[in-house]
């Protein structure tokens, strides 16, 4: 008999090291009990991005209020920035035809609608990032977009947002982690007063659409396309219905385009703004390929102001 | 004695690493928070732009429900930290008086007296 395979003090035959695993799963399960119970997680000091998808939606449309308020184009992307999107501007667009879809109200469409449009054409600010102040200190919180409009480049308080451009860019110590170089920028909206009149009404065999669509294009006098102009849209006596859209909601299709869903054998009327002249007779027709398969074509209409 | 100690060191190894599953292989993510957790410069930064719309929009109810958006404390608690935090950290004046434009609105509102709108 050998005592390498009892214990010292005992007769008792060894069982073998299963000890040590219970000692790991108890040492596991105290730290559970301390992170879950003892001291459960709790979010303070959280960054818009980690909202809940409905709670950046609001974020998202105060953000567009605001802009629509100040026409602060770089405060307004610093904002959106801080939700995280891939693509604020297509992000936006989404938002403002589920708005439309849902029937919330047309200012709030409109406003997240122009924002997107504003985002689609402006240049791309240059984020500058400084690790830190200068003199050693870590920064405790990073700028938020509203910091980021008091302060320039020299660090000191500045009542209002300068907007002209810089022609070289210094950075001094300063207390900021993150900012932007604001550039400016310009909205282009509908020129108040003249109407938009139509200047071509063309039917289109496109078989890449999967919908019969009534596409506009908008332009200004300078042939410029125009983001946030509202299109009614009403059907024939017989189908009363009535909708509306607006211009800039796809900006990757151009700021001035817009387009409508059309339903078959239904006869459609738009009017382009307030007092726009009404374009009638706008029907769904069929078009065929040239294996004769037969599908729903589209108009577009092309707008301009004189 | 011996089988004490390694019971204990054990223990040790499994409460290090239950930490180091949760705080490096698979640590807390943010997602799906509510406004209520959100950064105090950010909270501040939405009240400016509560305090901007409603400097166009004039629209006191629409206001306060945006301000509702932050959760459990007052909307003119909210105001009044966003202000406090705006003085601090050097906003802009035209900032600063927005704010307290909307601040003003805040503590004169009265939901008793709401126009009713059809």
């Amino acid at each position: 008999m050998s005592r390498a395979y009892r214990y010292p003090d005992s007769d008792t035959p060894k069982r073998g090291p299963w000890y040590l695993l219970t000692g790991f799963i108890l040492g596991a399960l105290m730290g559970l009990v301390y992170a879950w119970v003892i001291s459960p997680v709790e979010y303070v000091d959280t960054p818009p991005a980690s909202l809940r998808a409905d709670f950046k939606d609001h974020y998202r449309m105060m953000t567009a209020l605001a802009y629509a308020a100040d026409k602060d184009l770089p405060r307004a992307r610093a904002r959106l920035a801080l939700l995280g999107d891939e693509d604020s501007a297509q992000t936006l667009a989404i938002q403002a035809q589920r708005a439309l879809a849902e029937g919330s109200s047309q200012t709030e469409a409109q406003v997240l609608g122009l924002l997107a449009a504003a985002l689609g054409q402006a240049p791309t600010p240059v984020p500058v990032t400084t690790s830190g102040n200068g003199t050693g200190q870590a920064n405790q919180l990073p700028m938020t977009p509203a910091a980021i409009k008091t302060r320039d480049v020299s660090g000191e308080a500045t009542p209002e947002l300068a907007v002209t451009p810089r022609p070289e860019i210094t950075i001094p110590p300063m207390a900021e982690q993150v900012t932007f170089i604001p550039l400016p920028s310009r909205t282009p909206t509908a020129t108040p007063g003249a109407p938009f009149m139509l200047q071509s009404r063309q039917f289109i065999c496109d078989p890449t659409l999967k919908l019969s669509l009534l596409q506009i294009q908008v332009f200004d006098a300078s042939g410029q396309p125009v983001p946030g102009v509202q299109a009614m849209v009403t059907c024939s006596a017989m189908e009363k219905c009535q909708d509306s859209f607006f211009t800039g909601l796809k900006p990757e299709l151009g700021l001035g385009y817009a387009d409508f869903s059309m339903t078959p054998e239904i006869t459609y009327t738009l009017r382009l703004g307030e007092g726009g002249q009404p374009i009638s007779d706008l029907t769904p027709a069929e078009c065929q390929t040239s294996r004769a398969e037969r599908y729903w074509g589209s108009w577009l209409l092309t707008f301009n102001q004189p | 004695m011996k089988r004490w100690l390694g019971f204990a060191i054990v223990i040790l190894v499994g409460i290090t690493a239950g930490l180091y599953y949760g705080w490096v292989i698979n640590p807390v993510r943010y997602v799906d928070t509510t406004p209520t957790t959100l950064r105090i410069d950010y909270k501040s930064d939405y009240v400016l732009m509560v305090a901007e719309a409603y400097r166009v929009d004039k629209r006191l109810d629409q206001s306060m429900r945006r301000l509702g958006f932050l959760g459990a404390k007052s909307p003119l608690d909210s105001v009044q930290e966003a202000i406090i935090f705006a003085t601090q950290k050097g906003y802009t004046d035209s900032d600063l008086a927005q704010m307290r434009a909307l601040e003003k609105a805040v503590q004169t509102w009265n939901p008793a007296l709401k126009q009713v709108t059809p």
